[in-house]
């Protein structure tokens, strides 16, 4: 975890007294000199950057004023941003709930599996998560589009009057999005509650059907305690990369039909570079910012709250 | 231990996740060797000229130079970065980490949102934007925090007594990094470049912001502009698809393992 990382600084050696282990750290800030230049220009000073920058009016080329928090303040009550916002929560359900609750499904019901050539359908499950988004959004607008592999399969089994153009319908064009958060996020959570299921000692399945414990019995009090790390892993990904969906809309709807498929990085992006409003576009940036802190903090307590 | 029917249903679970999984992805694939430009499969023959016509209509030779050049130098020093600074945090210890680290680990939290306004006019102001150059500072930075995480983890992990008797025999810090830590890290250092390379090879969203002029575009931003221009020469748009994806897809055929692993464990260190 993230922030279980962090907390883990206070695991370092003391440093040492010696004359030498002070040598050996100042020799250490040599070895880090050049990255953690690069680091700060980069990453720290930007951000301050970003945060000064949220409490101006600026439109990217004449001087800026400065208005307080007023980006802030007038923040939700903006039409759009209330959308793009909106619209997240449903990416979050679907980019993260979903393929949590059908990785655990699949990875417990494969978790005694002998398949022969696993590595082969891990390949193929694991893929989507290759693919770069650009791809994977022009893939799925084909699938969506009105004379596309779904409309023809809805046609073909009796389904036609479902047929319709998925991504230019203002009430599925969201849900269409989410599904393929779905479909790219599945395999990896699968394959990471696979990979923690493996790691939980079979005696203890064994002792637990000793005990008469039937399936649900041993997935409720052995398999779902187990992945509780795996599960805040996946959701905390999978939602802050829900909250920062932008590829995907860029390359499918821009956005659209109307505004219905927003979100506040495609805002972002509108408001800093094609019409600026650089002060707006940076408040939105903070704002994702603080949430994916939030959700980080939130998912990691809630986990670590049950362990007690 | 387990039963014929429990065997059986794994199977049908298993091939029925696969078959869902691939199903778009091996439709695409049809399309691309289609000769039919609407995009409806058509085996009358396959049309492997869309690929000749994509490479030349999609500006993909330039495009993908521009990828490689980018790809190639970021991982390259950002590898040498990670290894310095898992080096100095994680071997030698570093004057002041007690901030520093939690101050680089923080930027593992933070999204290129956050910082990409103020980056985009300051490179402006130093003639950076529409270079490469540029955009490579960018990715550089931005891989320190995961890389001498990484770096730090794998040098913690290998045993102080090897680091001792080298220092006992009187080898300078330079020689114990080079000579002995990182031939034992090699497998670390692997799955980091590709991890790395991926990262930057599929990355849309820097250069989109960053290389606006047509003729610097890497990649994907140039896929996007294609098919947004050839909205209607569905075959070509796969075809293009799938010429930009296969330098990450062939790495990930050599390297299942490292991918795989690497990207779970990525997930879990962080």
């Amino acid at each position: 975890m993230r922030a279980a990382a962090a907390g883990g600084v206070g695991r370092l050696p003391r440093p040492g007294r010696s004359k030498r282990a002070r040598r050996r750290r100042w020799l250490g800030l040599a070895y880090v000199a050049v990255p953690l230049a690069f680091y700060l220009a980069i990453v720290i000073q930007p951000l301050i950057a970003t945060v000064n920058y949220s409490f101006y009016q600026w439109d990217g080329v004449s001087p800026a004023t400065w208005v307080g928090g007023r980006n802030y303040t007038t923040f939700w009550s903006t039409p759009d941003m209330a959308a793009a916002f909106g619209h997240v929560v449903v990416l979050i359900v679907m980019f993260g709930f979903i393929p949590l609750a059908l990785g655990l499904l699949c990875a417990t019901l494969l978790s005694r599996a002998t398949v022969k050539g696993q590595s082969v359908y891990r390949w193929f499950l694991f893929l989507p998560q290759v693919l770069t988004t650009v791809v994977v959004a022009i893939i799925w607008k084909r699938i969506y589009s009105p004379d596309g592999p779904l409309n023809t399969i809805l046609g073909l089994i009796g389904l036609g009057a479902l047929r319709r153009n998925w991504l230019g319908d203002f009430t599925w064009a969201l849900p269409s999005l989410g599904m393929i958060g779905v479909w790219g996020g599945f395999g990896f959570t699968m394959l990471l509650f696979l990979a923690g299921i493996i790691a939980i000692p079979t005696e203890l399945f064994e002792a637990a059907r000793l005990d008469g414990a039937n399936r649900w019995h041993e997935f409720r009090y052995i398999i779902l305690p187990s992945l509780r790390g795996q599960m805040a892993i996946a959701l905390t990904l999978t939602i802050t990369g829900a909250l920062r969906t932008f590829d995907l809309v860029y390359v499918t709807t821009q956005g659209g039909p109307g505004n219905a498929t927003t979100t506040p990085a495609l805002l972002l992006y509108q408001l800093a570079f094609v019409n600026p409003s650089v002060g707006q576009a940076s408040a939105i940036g903070i704002v994702m910012a603080v949430l994916c802190m939030i959700i980080a903090v939130v998912i990691t307590r809630v986990v670590e709250g049950r362990d007690k | 231990m387990i039963s014929r029917y429990e065997r059986a249903s794994n199977y049908v679970i298993i091939i029925a996740l696969t078959v869902a999984v691939m199903f778009p992805v091996v439709w695409f694939l049809l399309t691309a060797v289609s000769p039919n430009t609407s995009g409806r499969l058509d085996f009358s023959h396959l049309a492997f000229g869309n690929f000749v016509t994509a490479w030349r209509d999609g500006n993909l030779a330039s495009s993908m130079r521009a990828s490689v050049v980018v790809a190639v130098s970021a991982v390259a020093v950002q590898t040498i970065l990670a290894v310095l600074s898992g080096y100095g945090f994680g071997v030698l210890g570093v004057v002041g980490e007690r901030v520093l680290f939690p101050v680089i680990i923080l930027g593992m939290m933070v999204s290129t949102e956050v910082i990409v306004i103020p980056l985009y006019y300051e490179l402006q102001s130093l003639h950076l934007t529409n270079s490469w150059i540029g955009l490579i500072i960018i990715q550089l930075g931005m891989g320190v925090p995961f890389g001498m995480y990484w770096m730090r983890a794998t040098f913690r992990a290998m045993p102080q007594s090897v680091i001792d008797s080298a220092a006992m025999d009187g080898a300078r810090d330079w020689a114990i990094l080079w000579r002995i830590l990182l031939p034992m890290a090699r497998p670390a250092v692997l799955t980091l470049v590709l991890l790395e390379f991926m990262w930057t090879w599929n990355d849309f969203f820097l250069s989109l912001i960053f290389l606006q002029d047509p003729a610097k575009q890497t990649a994907t931003v140039a896929l996007s502009a294609f098919q947004g221009r050839h909205v209607l020469q569905v075959n070509l748009m796969a075809a293009g698809s799938l010429i930009v994806s296969l330098p990450v897809v062939t790495l990930y055929v050599i390297f299942q393992r490292e991918f795989i692993s690497g990207v779970m464990s990525g997930a879990i260190k962080e």
